[in-house]
């Protein structure tokens, strides 16, 4: 579980600094998000499945102000021509390449298979407040994000 | 003379990097193509004069690796080199790839020299990386 969490940082490090020019720095671990939550407003939040040798799903939250910021720079426009779609469809990417480049850290017979990336709606964040998993938390220059992955 | 590119992928932004990176990357294109997933590229390439395709593996209705079996199947379509940008890592995916007949394979996360390096290897085109470098400094591609 340890060599996870190493390689889903390194994914999650490598992804955001390459694709989207946006540094993290990692400020903790968590098996649930309640406290983490409490504290955040205004989410957007992604999940992926896999499945393989363990299934489950990956699953990314971060502020409304993030993804506008970070889909400004994966895409190369202004803040103010950004739509909701560009948005949604900008961080089921990056949690897509994340979780893709995770597990090609270690699968290198492709034993894992990822599903499509989904978008969580807001009423269901209150899983996460006890639903066991891996979580990440970080940090950027302005925002606080988490990023983890649940097995079924 | 100008080349004509299909982008498929899912992810409409990914789609808009992709072709951003090939436009500031200085080859001489002239029609960009886009399609959500392999059905969408084969409606497209049946209609239409490509060159070249970028393909995702992972799509909803028809995968990228489905796609290159149906474009190796017609004999308009077999000779159209094939390129995936994918976050399919594994040595497994990037064999079947080839061995199905893809020109090239690019991993994702990936830097924009990465597919320009690609492109010129397969076109055999040669441009400049300095107009690359450039777009990078200013944070875009």
């Amino acid at each position: 579980m340890k060599e996870s969490i190493t390689n889903l940082k390194q994914a999650t490090s490598n992804v955001l600094e390459t694709m989207f020019f946006e540094p993290v720095q990692f400020t903790g671990e968590a098996d649930t998000l309640n406290d983490w939550l409490c504290d955040s407003q205004d989410l957007v939040g992604v999940t992926l499945s896999f499945t393989g040798s363990n299934s489950g799903s990956f699953v990314l939250l971060l502020p409304g102000s993030l993804t506008k910021g970070i889909t400004a720079n994966f895409i190369g426009m202004s803040e103010e021509e950004i739509d909701t779609n560009q948005e949604n469809d900008t961080v089921k990417e990056a949690l897509n390449m994340i979780g893709g480049h995770m597990l090609s850290l270690f699968d290198t017979e492709g034993k894992y298979q990822l599903g499509i990336p989904e978008i969580i709606s807001e009423n269901s964040f209150d899983v996460f407040n006890h639903k066991k998993g891996q979580y990440i938390l970080m940090e950027t220059d302005q925002d606080s994000l988490a990023i983890g992955f649940i097995l079924d | 003379m100008a080349f004509n590119v299909l982008i498929v992928d899912d992810s409409s932004s990914m789609r808009a990097v992709i072709k951003k990176v090939i436009k500031v990357s200085g080859f001489n294109v002239g029609d960009y193509w886009e399609a959500g997933d392999g059905n969408e590229a084969l409606e497209i390439l049946s209609n239409e004069w490509v060159d070249l395709v970028l393909s995702d593996i992972n799509m909803p209705n028809m995968s990228g690796l489905e796609l290159i079996r149906r474009m190796q199947a017609d004999e308009t379509l077999k000779d159209i080199p094939v390129v995936m940008v994918t976050t399919e890592g594994s040595d497994e995916k990037v064999n079947t790839a080839k061995d199905l007949g893809a020109s090239g394979y690019i991993k994702k996360p990936f830097l924009p020299e990465e597919i320009r390096m690609t492109l010129c290897n397969i076109l055999g085109e040669e441009v400049s990386d300095e107009r690359v470098d450039n777009e990078l400094e200013t944070g875009d591609f």
